[in-house]
C-alpha cells in the first residue's frame, strides 16, 4: 500500500524485505561504523559529571532497535559499564541485532514481528518498570547520542528538581544541526507548540529521561514515529515538573541517511492527529 | 421485467438465500441477518419498480432515483470503510500488547534462570514481583 513508497532507507532491504518494511524509515542505522564516523568532527568537550552509583544502579537505558546489527553493539559497549542496565529492544529485526546486542552485554527483549518504535520503547518501558527501575532514560540506537550527556539528563531528577527531563539539540550547539533537517524539525516544533501547548526548543529528540513517576505516566499507544508527539502530550498532562538539557547530536553521513525523511513527516501527523480523534 | 431486472433480482435472491442458510446455520449474529436481508430486499424492489426510488428521491429534493441509490452507497462505503479501520486499528493494537508481553515475560525468564545459575546480572527487584503489574 501506501507504505510501500516511502524509502525504507537501509541497505540491506531487498525484496520481501523492502515490502515488510512498516514504516517510512528504519530508525536507526545498520549501515557500518567506520573509524571516525561516530565521532563528528567538532564535538565539543564537555566535563563529565559521574552518576553517584546508587543512581546509576536505578538507571534503566532503553534503547529501541531497528535492523542496527551494525551500529548497536559500539552503542552497548560505549554506555556499559558506567550504566549497568541497558535494555535494547529487538523490534523484530531481520539482521543480527540481538545478538549483537547480547554480546555486548545488554538486556536484550525481542519483538516477534515489528511493531514499530513507538511500542518498542513502551516495551522497554514497561519492563524496566517491573524490574524496578527508579530512573529511565531513551537512547537512540545509531550512535547519534552520547553516553557523556546522559548524567547531565538524569541528575537534576535524581536531586529531585524535575520528574523528566527532555534532551535539545538546539539549546546549544543548534548552529551544527544540518540545515535540511533544521527545517524539518523546526516544523515538527511549531506543530508541537499547536497541539500540545508545550513550547519546547527541540520537540522530536529521541534523548530523554524520566523518574519512575514519570514513566509511569506514560502510556504510548501510536506504534510508529507520532509516538514523539504522544510522549510529550502525556507528560504535559501529568503537569510534573520538567525542564530541556542541551544535549549533542553526533550528525554523521550515515546518521543522516538513515534518520526520518522529511516526507515521512506527514505520515507521522497523520497518524498523531487520528491517535488524538480515536484512542 | 427486462434483461437487467432478471439478472440483478436472481442474483440479489440467491444472496438473500445465502444469508438465510448462514442465519440458520448458526453463524452469523440477528441484527446482521435482518440488516443485509433489508438490503437486498430494498435492492430488489428498486430494480424491480425504479419509480420507488425515484418517487423518494423527488421528495428528498435530488432529480433522479439513481442519484440517491449512488448517494447512499456511497454513504454506505464510508461507514464500512472507517468500521473496517477502527477494527484494523484495534488489531494492531492487540497485537502490539501481545508481542509486548511475550518479549517482556521472556526477557524476564531469562534474567530469573541467569540468576539462578549464579550470575546476577540484571535481576528482578524481589519486591515488585509480587505486586504483578498489568501490562500496558
Amino acid at each position: 500500500m501506501i507504505r510501500r513508497r516511502f524509502h525504507c532507507g537501509a541497505p540491506q532491504y531487498h525484496g520481501r524485505e523492502r515490502l515488510a518494511c512498516p514504516y517510512p524509515a528504519v530508525y536507526g542505522s545498520a549501515t557500518p561504523m567506520t573509524e571516525g564516523s561516530t565521532q563528528a568532527e567538532a564535538e565539543p568537550a564537555r566535563p563529565v559529571e559521574a552518576l553517584p552509583p546508587e543512581v546509576a544502579e536505578g538507571l534503566y537505558i532503553v534503547i529501541a532497535a531497528f535492523n542496527e546489527g551494525k551500529a548497536i553493539g559500539d552503542v552497548v559497549r560505549e554506555l556499559l559499564p558506567r550504566y549497568p542496565h541497558v535494555v535494547v529492544v529487538d523490534d523484530g529485526s531481520r539482521d543480527d541485532t540481538r545478538h549483537k546486542a547480547h554480546e555486548a552485554g545488554a538486556t536484550v527483549l525481542r519483538h516477534m514481528v515489528n511493531r514499530g518504535q513507538g511500542a518498542a520503547l513502551q516495551t522497554g518501558i514497561s519492563y524496566a518498570l517491573r524490574q524496578g527501575a527508579r530512573f529511565i532514560v531513551t537512547f537512540d540506537a545509531d550512535g547519534q547520542h552520547r553516553p557523556d550527556d546522559i548524567p547531565a539528563l538524569v541528575l537534576p531528577i535524581a536531586r529531585g528538581e524535575v520528574e523528566f527531563c527532555l534532551g535539545s539539540r538546539f539549546l546549544e550547539h543548534g548552529d551544527k544541526v544540518p540545515f535540511r533537517r533544521r527545517m524539518v524539525l523546526f516544523a515538527a516544533i511549531i506543530f508541537t507548540r499547536i497541539t500540545s501547548g508545550m513550547r519546547l526548543s527541540d520537540a522530536h529528540n529521541g534523548f530523554r529521561a524520566f523518574s519512575r513517576k514519570a514513566a509511569e505516566c506514560i502510556d504510548l499507544h501510536l506504534d510508529r514515529m507520532a509516538h514523539a508527539s504522544e510522549i510529550i502530550d502525556q507528560l504535559r498532562a501529568t503537569e510534573l515538573p520538567y525542564k530541556e538539557v542541551p544535549v549533542f547530536i553526533r550528525y554523521t553521513a550515515y546518521s543522516l541517511a538513515k534518520g526520518q525523511r522529511g516526507s515521512a513527516a506527514f505520515r507521522v501527523a497523520f497518524d498523531y492527529l487520528i491517535g488524538r480523534v480515536l484512542r | 421485467m427486462n434483461a437487467f431486472q432478471i439478472v440483478v433480482v436472481s442474483l440479489l435472491a440467491l444472496l438473500a438465500v445465502i444469508t438465510v442458510r448462514t442465519a440458520i446455520a448458526g453463524r452469523a449474529r440477528k441484527r446482521v441477518t435482518i440488516f443485509w436481508m433489508l438490503v437486498w430486499l430494498t435492492g430488489a424492489a428498486a430494480t424491480i419498480w425504479p419509480n420507488i426510488t425515484r418517487d423518494v428521491a423527488r421528495k428528498l429534493g435530488i432529480g433522479r432515483g439513481t442519484d440517491l441509490v449512488l448517494y447512499c452507497s456511497v454513504l454506505l462505503l464510508v461507514t464500512g470503510l472507517f468500521y473496517v479501520y477502527t477494527r484494523l486499528r484495534n488489531m494492531d493494537r492487540t497485537m502490539t500488547l501481545l508481542v509486548r508481553e511475550l518479549a517482556i515475560e521472556r526477557a524476564r525468564a531469562a534474567a530469573l534462570q541467569a540468576t539462578a545459575l549464579g550470575h546476577v546480572q540484571d535481576a528482578p527487584d524481589q519486591r515488585r514481583e509480587q505486586e504483578h503489574q498489568p501490562v500496558r
